[in-house]
């Protein structure tokens, strides 16, 4: 058989949970797959091995809190040809994204003492430093997207978004709808490709995997406006898109 | 320039600094600080479930279930056995799942003379299937019942928003009695390896019913008291803070469960060798997939109650609404603790995770270390240090939550 070429990948973790990593894992057999026809040649939570790039693609996990890590997304994108984003806390911010600049200062003196020395900047997205080239959205990632993702790198195609919102999504898997029962829910402006796994299993849909195209924000504040409160509606947007600038924009504007 | 100072295989980031003139190691924990306890404020009761798993991708199941407990609690919301049942067999899901990770992946590796753990493949194929194996199932088992493999969607406070299926528990069962060999096989392997002999005074420590236990001193306390009982510190260099048991160093996890089980420690590991947590996590995930089978066979027998949706809490009452949720997660005992409003906002969140417990000892194994293998040279004992900290498996992502 000839030789096919191995791209060199770098798999990098900043502050989060590991858990888009621990999806990855869980291919496991896919995985072997995967790594058969990537080189990874620097992934701290696998591997001691550790080349030097150029990378072809630097897939980074986590939020870049800390100086050490934006230097290191920095430094990886100047030695990356494509930055792929694994995960909502990479590409939104995530869950730690939920605290605001501002309020870091009041929560170090309340959580760890006054005489502690913060390392922390600020819970953003890898965009709010450098370009990326492709967001592999979820909180978790589906594992499958990171095969498909990963396959149409591998085919030579710029990797594609799922076109539909997870209200699709959710109509397949049968699901009753969390708005006409009440129960507020961003399936509507959040893009698909997790199956909308969090209604099936009963919870909410926070739009984890982000906006899908041509998402309708204040259509969908107007429709949670006739079910909950003011608050309730923060906390849902405030889940995963407090750095979105179409919530604080618009989304502010229309709650006032 | 990139630090190149982490620990390879470990969850989240830390280093060790090693004073050699000194002879002295100091453990450095450089993750980003999230501020989850921050965070938690303005929150809701079960908003509180949904956030508290993401401290940690490894082990969200222990996240999610202290944080519903802790609820359940502040509440005064009791919930079914099916319920009880059903959050034990996730946790014993999540134990085989964490396990697995930790000893294939992260620990093995150094033993068997590979870098990544999929190496094991090529190195010992009948290995590599049997961990494969454990983690099909492990992950089935907690797909099962918590809807994903990683965090939770089915849970809620006072029981599921959905409950498996019947035939689904019954695939489970047989997925479970076919992968047996593989459990005790694991077993086996991880009794064949040539630990390093490091001899470490250790307290261990573990969960009990609604007790804090220890196997050096008499002096079990009540889970209520995991405030006082279990205080953190900062040290200077270190996002995560350490923390000591009534002011004293102890190890939390598998090995400190097994000493807290395996009463009379007739065989298994040696309770004093901080390496052997690597032999109780292989022995737990035997006990676990046992207990796993146990609680699906019960399930069956005993019938499944499908009409378990919580009861609308009633916020309307006088009285402070606080909860303390503790779980043993697969590092060791976890505390989650929030107080509410009277609107169910929560005011105040806690959270004491076991690395944070387990740091203090780790740093008192490592210096152990540098004494009793003081004439190896510092390559060896550079390399030795870190398959320590790896035997302890600590989860840096929960220490700095």
């Amino acid at each position: 058989m000839e030789k096919l070429i191995k791209p060199k990948i770098a798999i990098y973790d900043f502050t989060d949970c590991e858990g888009c990593e621990v999806a990855i894992i869980s291919l496991r057999e896919k995985l072997l797959e995967l790594e058969n026809r990537l080189n990874i040649v620097d992934w701290r939570l696998a591997q001691e091995k550790k080349e030097q790039g150029p990378f072809l693609v630097s897939i980074i996990e986590g939020t870049p809190i800390t100086p050490d890590e934006i230097e290191t997304l920095k430094w990886l994108r100047e030695n990356s040809t494509y930055i792929f984003a694994l995960g909502a806390c990479a590409s939104l911010a995530g869950i730690p994204g939920i605290v605001a600049k501002e309020e870091r200062e009041k929560f170090y003196k309340q959580i760890y003492g006054e005489n502690y020395k913060p390392v922390g900047i600020d819970a953003v997205p890898l965009s709010a430093y450098v370009k990326v080239d492709f967001s592999i959205h979820g909180c978790p990632v589906n594992p499958d997207e990171v095969v498909r993702i990963i396959e149409e790198l591998l085919a030579g195609k710029k990797p594609a978004y799922r076109g539909c919102s997870v209200c699709f999504e959710c109509k397949l898997a049968g699901n009753p709808c969390r708005l006409v029962f009440g129960k507020p829910c961003l399936g509507p402006i959040g893009q698909g490709g997790c199956n909308a796994i969090c209604v099936s299993g009963g919870s909410p849909c926070y739009a984890c995997f982000g906006q899908r195209e041509d998402a309708n924000i204040p259509a969908l504040i107007k429709i949670l406006q006739n079910l909950t409160s003011r608050e309730e509606i923060e906390r849902y947007f405030t889940m995963f898109y407090k750095h979105m600038p179409e919530w604080q924009e618009k989304a502010k504007e229309l709650l006032k | 320039m990139l630090s190149n100072e982490f620990i390879a295989k470990i969850e989240g980031h830390g280093a060790i600094h090693i004073d050699w003139d000194k002879n002295e190691a100091k453990l450095k924990v450089l993750e980003g600080e999230r501020l989850f306890e921050g965070m938690l404020e303005g929150r809701t009761a079960e908003e509180a479930h949904w956030i508290t798993p993401r401290i940690c991708g490894v082990c969200p199941i222990a996240h999610n279930l202290a944080s519903v407990m802790a609820c359940e609690d502040a509440f005064d919301v009791k919930p079914h056995q099916t319920t009880i049942l059903l959050r034990k067999l996730m946790l014993a899901g999540q134990m085989i799942q964490s396990h697995f990770l930790h000893l294939f992946f992260l620990a093995l590796p150094d033993y068997v003379g590979i870098d990544r753990g999929t190496e094991l493949n090529q190195k010992d194929p009948k290995s590599f299937k049997m961990a494969l194996i454990l983690k099909k199932v492990s992950d089935e088992i907690v797909h099962t019942v918590a809807g994903r493999n990683v965090h939770p969607t089915t849970t809620t406070i006072g029981g599921f928003h959905k409950i498996p299926k019947k035939s689904a528990l019954k695939e489970l069962l047989e997925m479970l009695k076919k992968t047996k060999t593989a459990a005790k096989n694991t077993v086996k392997l991880f009794s064949g390896l040539n630990y390093p002999q490091l001899k470490v005074n250790l307290e261990l420590v573990s969960q009990k019913e609604d007790q804090i236990v220890s196997n050096k001193n008499a002096d079990s306390s009540s889970i209520k008291n995991y405030k006082k009982d279990i205080e953190e510190t900062i040290k200077e260099g270190s996002t995560a803070k350490f923390g000591k048991y009534k002011n004293r160093e102890i190890m939390v996890g598998a090995l400190a469960r097994l000493a807290h089980l395996d009463t009379e420690k007739k065989s298994g590991p040696d309770y004093q060798n901080p390496f052997h947590n690597n032999l109780a996590q292989a022995v737990e995930i035997d006990l676990y997939h046992n207990q796993s089978q146990e609680i699906i066979e019960q399930l069956l027998r005993d019938g499944l109650k499908d009409t378990i949706a919580p009861k609308p809490i009633n916020f309307t009452q006088n009285k402070p609404f606080i909860g303390i949720g503790a779980v043993e997660a697969p590092r060791g005992g976890l505390y989650h603790e929030f107080h509410f409003d009277n609107k169910g906002i929560i005011t105040y969140a806690n959270i004491i995770t076991p690395t944070v417990q387990n740091l203090t000892s780790i740093e008192k194994s490592a210096n152990a270390l540098l004494e009793q293998f003081k004439n190896e040279t510092q390559e060896k004992k550079k390399k030795l240090l870190e398959m320590l900290v790896r035997a302890y498996d600590p989860c840096i992502t929960c220490a700095t939550h």
